[in-house]
């Protein structure tokens, strides 16, 4: 796979290894009064960024930590300092 | 036909013969011939016909830029025959030919091209709409060259690697190998990559002298040497390349030669930098009959006698636009070539040395002359050459024409990796006008032609490459910039697009016969951009990838609209560059699967063994697949499982219930010492993912299964659902730690008693209990009371290690109680006896935890942990219009309805999860996904079965368990 990304603990590898765990979108919003559309629009609904996103990866065949990092959706390219660019 | 032999820039051995089968004719090639250089060797000159006019084909380039020569090899189809190195017993045929390639009985359909313009089948094959069926039958028959048997079976021996590099270098020739040299120079690990079987590139059969006292051939050959001995420097050849992705993954595929194991291998390849050194190809010349047999590139005449001792015809015309052909035809001559003569689209610019190289043989020499027709009914015997206007004629006798307009770069891996290519008037080329990062380009194909300058870009773009890894290499870079400087720098290309021609039958795609005329329809029909045009035309579909009009296309285009500066765009590449088999990307067979420990001896015993996920299980004990005698001796005497595929965790630490509490619906908290909770994970959609029991081993220490299914993910899911928490857990997966043993029936305490101290007596050991015992005061084990197939029945969960001891002790002290195995089929229908679901099987994405009647797991006053699919389990619970889960039984006992027939009434209505005929019911039972509102006791379902004929099946809905609803014999 040509993606590579940056695990925390063991560095730069394969996009293989990873698991995508969609965009980061905070903690679960607290329960109470929640209505079913906002639940639904936690849950299902993504900004889809054309440009440089934060997301959650999970290093699934290597150390199994869950992290987040910034790529660039229009060329599938990791970021390395998202400030300066964004 | 006789061979040079003596020269020293041969590929071939001379002294080894090889034998091959050509038209049930047994031929003789050379160690070192490719299957197209044996065939011309052996006199052919038709190879084939072509796809649409069936046009003969021959020999006109050496590097598969054209359909031309794909033959039939040993019977794979397609192959390309100058690629594609001779190996003794080949038996090779000629494709799409009626008949014998010389004599095509679908020869005819040359003159019937006037039938069929651009794009003529969609345009005209739809007008009735009846005439489509009849048309696309014809159409499908004509289409493709090669064809293929259907019991064919591709054979051969395929591989892949992933190797790393700091450099990969794509192109061995001089520049590429003077780059690998240079970064390798700088301690760096390099991979060179060359489509040949050999380094040198076009060099290689060259006899010009260098400056220094050798020829070409012999200063590359000894570098080659050199950089063969040099230990940073990994060099594939035979290894085209395919692809070029982001972050400098290059994927290519490597021809295995003798002596390696595989036939082919797939390569990718992960470079922190770059280099494109992949050169030129020649661009084809536009003229009448370009593509007769007789007429060929400059490279493929003087390859064929440099490098295969073939001299390529006896009379020959050339018709060049660059001094390589100049340069051919001295060499040529030298070799006993008679030359006519020499026509050079260009007015000036050659080089004065080969003139007075011509001037001295007494060639005569055109300049400002072209080709316009090639003349010959199936083999080339007369060429016209004109004067660029067309104003002036001459015919020549001959029978071949050495043909080309100019250079073409490569710039297939540039494309690919994303660099912005445009059109540079001095040169003609498709040039980058800037380079990705970490990505260097070296050699000709900048259009550079001096030996000097090309291995002097080579060694600066080594340079760079080595500073794209992180080398200092500021002196460096300066000696390799100011020795490029002071070398002659890109030679002017030639203009020409088309020679002067009146005809039809001017070629500028051969694999897919596209004409000059055919792209003047489709501009006349407005499709005015390359791309479009390559489209509606087909140009550069074909197996050559663009080969012959990936530069002519764009480059005739802009001419028509009148301003090639502006307007030539040429068209997007695309991977694979090179036709590969499906067979190299599909690589060596690796079936990985995971085996249980006690795999070997349930098959002995007459498991049979299916691959189910990840893991092979003994699915069957006997042929009877209704598994009947296993069924009935779990219900009757005693039963062993195999279930180590479960899923097994340990979980512990301070915040580890709460980890639970997350992820399970049930209050885990709630958990006693030496019992089991069974439970179920749900999705943020309530929708039912696992179940599972879970134990609590001591203070914040806690064991869990999972289904079989989970057991990969389960790790995962609970860390992505605690992510933002930084609970302090951990988590280990004991799934191939554990094996387990589900001794279950009603004599399965009578056994266990038999080989343990331990106390497991009803009171001691009740249902729904957790013991941790020792067997035979050796084994440990983690015991279990539970009930999924319905009878008394222990789960011994033992150290891997332990598995084959624990499972001999007990089929040996449950011989006088009828212990027997059993499989997952036999359990399958003993669980569906009890209504005991497997997810997956009686749930599928959208089914939620009220669905399957588990709503009763979900703890509603556990909020504060935020349970995952809380949210949506209290949003559904009063949902309407969903699918129950209920049970049924047959109208008609004698049939069972398959599992998946679906349940209608005037539409779909639900569909049957699983249905096996109950022995002990003495009737088919099953259990189906349904509308709510045909939930209820009593509804009578119609099913449809595949392949029924109308004829519906009906069935009741009915109470569940099946088996035992008081669940008497689970707590014996």
């Amino acid at each position: 796979m040509a993606l590579t990304l940056t695990c925390p603990v063991c560095g730069k590898r394969n996009g293989y290894e990873f698991r995508y765990g969609g965009e980061e979108k905070g903690p679960r919003p607290d329960e109470a009064g929640i209505t079913p559309r906002s639940w639904c629009e936690y849950v299902h609904m993504n900004q889809c960024v054309a440009g440089i996103q934060k997301e959650w990866w999970c290093h699934k065949d290597g150390c199994g930590v869950w992290f987040t990092t910034h790529r660039d959706t229009t060329c599938n390219l990791e970021v390395d300092k998202p400030e300066a660019q964004s | 036909m006789k061979r040079l032999e003596k020269l020293s820039t041969l590929r071939i051995n001379p002294a080894k013969t090889l034998h091959f089968k050509y038209k049930n004719k047994n031929l003789k090639g050379l160690s070192g011939d490719t299957v197209a250089t044996a065939l011309y060797a052996s006199g052919i000159r038709i190879f084939g016909r072509s796809l649409k006019y069936h046009r003969p084909r021959g020999l006109y380039s050496l590097d598969g830029e054209s359909s031309n020569t794909c033959m039939q090899v040993n019977g794979i189809p397609n192959v390309c025959a100058e690629t594609t190195l001779l190996a003794d017993g080949m038996e090779v045929k000629a494709q799409n030919v009626a008949g014998s390639p010389e004599t095509d009985l679908k020869g005819f359909m040359d003159k019937l091209d006037w039938a069929m313009p651009a794009g003529f089948y969609y345009r005209t094959l739809h007008k009735p709409a009846r005439i489509w069926p009849i048309a696309l039958k014809q159409v499908r028959k004509a289409a493709g060259l090669g064809k293929i048997s259907a019991e064919f079976q591709m054979p051969g021996k395929y591989d892949e690697i992933y190797p790393k590099a700091d450099v990969c270098v794509i192109g061995g020739g001089p520049a590429g190998m003077s780059a690998a040299l240079a970064a390798a120079e700088n301690g760096l690990r390099v991979i060179l990559l060359e489509t040949r079987p050999w380094l040198g590139g076009f060099f290689d059969y060259r006899t010009a002298q260098n400056g220094a006292g050798l020829s070409l051939s012999q200063s590359v050959r000894q570098a080659a040497e050199q950089l063969e001995q040099n230990s940073n420097v990994r060099i594939f050849t035979q290894t085209p390349v395919v692809g070029v992705y982001n972050n400098n993954l290059v994927t290519a595929f490597q021809k295995g030669c003798e002596t390696d194991y595989f036939d082919e291998r797939y390569l990718e390849i992960r470079a922190t930098s770059v280099v494109v050194a992949t050169g030129c190809s020649e661009r084809p010349l536009l003229f009448e009959n370009n593509e007769r047999p007789g007429v060929m590139q400059i490279g493929c005449a003087h390859r064929l006698a440099q490098t295969y001792g073939l001299l390529p015809g006896k009379q020959a015309v050339f018709s060049i636009g660059h001094d390589l052909g100049l340069e051919a035809a001295l060499d040529l001559f030298d070799l006993g070539l008679e030359v006519l003569c020499v026509a050079d689209i260009r007015e000036d610019g050659q080089d004065p040395a080969l003139i007075e190289g011509l001037q001295q043989r007494n060639i005569p020499f055109l300049r400002g002359w072209v080709a316009t027709r090639a003349h010959g009914n199936k083999t080339l015997h007369k060429v016209t050459l004109a004067t660029i206007p067309g104003t002036l004629r001459k015919d020549f006798s001959c029978d071949l024409l050495v043909a080309s307009a100019g250079m073409t770069p490569l710039t297939g891996p540039l494309s690919l990796a994303q660099a912005k290519l445009a059109f540079e008037p001095y040169t003609g080329f498709f040039i980058p006008r800037q380079l990705p990062a970490k990505i260097q380009v070296a050699g000709r194909l900048l259009g550079l032609n001096h030996p000097a300058t090309i291995e002097a870009s080579g060694r600066l773009a080594g340079t760079l490459a080595a500073g794209d890894c992180g080398v200092s290499v500021e002196s460096r870079l300066k000696e390799a910039r100011e020795k490029l400087n002071q070398l002659p720098g890109p030679d002017q290309g030639s203009k020409l697009v088309t020679a002067p021609v009146q005809g039809r039958k001017t070629f500028i795609c051969f694999d897919e016969d596209t004409t000059v005329k055919n792209v003047k329809q489709a501009l006349a029909k407005g499709f005015d951009a390359t791309e479009l045009i390559k489209r509606f035309t087909a140009a550069g579909t074909g197996p050559g990838q663009g080969g012959i009009p990936g530069h002519n296309l764009p480059l005739f285009v802009a001419q028509y609209h009148g301003d090639i500066k502006a307007t030539a765009m040429p068209t997007t590449v695309r991977a694979p560059l090179v036709p590969t088999y499906i067979a190299t990307y599909a690589g060596s067979n690796h079936d990985m699967c995971k085996r249980t420990p006690v795999h070997d001896s349930q098959k002995a015993a007459g498991g049979v063994i299916r691959r189910i996920g990840v893991w092979k299980r003994a699915r069957y004990f006997s042929k009877d697949f209704s598994c009947r005698a296993e069924i009935e001796n779990v219900r009757k005497n005693v039963g062993l499982l195999d279930a180590s595929t479960l899923g097994k965790f340990r979980l512990w630490g301070p915040d580890a219930l709460n980890a639970l509490q997350r992820v399970y619906a049930s209050d885990m908290s709630r958990i006693t010492n030496g019992k089991v909770k069974y439970s179920a994970m749900c999705n943020d959609d309530a929708c039912i993912i696992d179940d599972g029991v879970v134990v609590k081993r001591a203070e914040n220490d806690y064991y869990f299964t999972t289904s079989t299914a989970r057991a990969g993910a389960t790790v995962e899911w609970i860390r992505y659902h605690t992510r933002y928490d930084g609970w302090n857990f951990h988590m280990v997966n004991l799934t191939d730690a554990f094996g387990v043993i589900n001794m279950a029936g009603p004599n399965a305490r009578k056994v266990l008693a038999k080989v343990t101290d331990a106390d497991v007596s009803d009171d001691a050991f009740p249902y729904a209990a957790y013991r941790e015992f020792m067997i035979k005061d050796t084994i440990p084990v983690r015991s279990m009371r539970l009930g999924f197939v319905g009878e008394l029945s222990f789960e011994l969960h033992v150290p891997s290690s332990y598995m084959q001891a624990l499972w001999d002790l007990l089929t040996e002290a449950g011989k006088e109680f009828g212990i027997r195995h059993f499989g997952l089929e036999a359990q399958n229908v003993l669980r569906m006896e009890k209504a005991h679901l497997i997810i997956g099987s009686e749930s599928e994405q959208r089914t939620t935890l009220h669905d399957v009647g588990l709503g009763f797991l979900w703890s509603r006053d556990k909020s504060e942990e935020k349970t995952v699919g809380a949210v949506a389990l209290r949003q559904t619970e009063n949902q309407e219009a969903r699918l129950k889960l209920v049970g049924f039984k047959m109208e008609d006992p004698s049939r069972v309805p398959k599992d998946g027939s679906i349940i209608v009434d005037n539409r779909i209505r639900g569909y049957v999860c699983i249905a096996r005929h109950s022995f002990a019911l003495q009737e088919p039972v099953g259990l189906a996904l349904v509308d709510a509102p045909l939930a209820g006791e009593g509804t009578r379902l119609q099913i449809y079965e595949d392949e029924c004929n109308g004829q519906h099946l009906y069935a009741t809905v009915v109470p569940t368990p099946f088996y035992d609803p008081e669940g008497k014999r689970i707590r014996m």
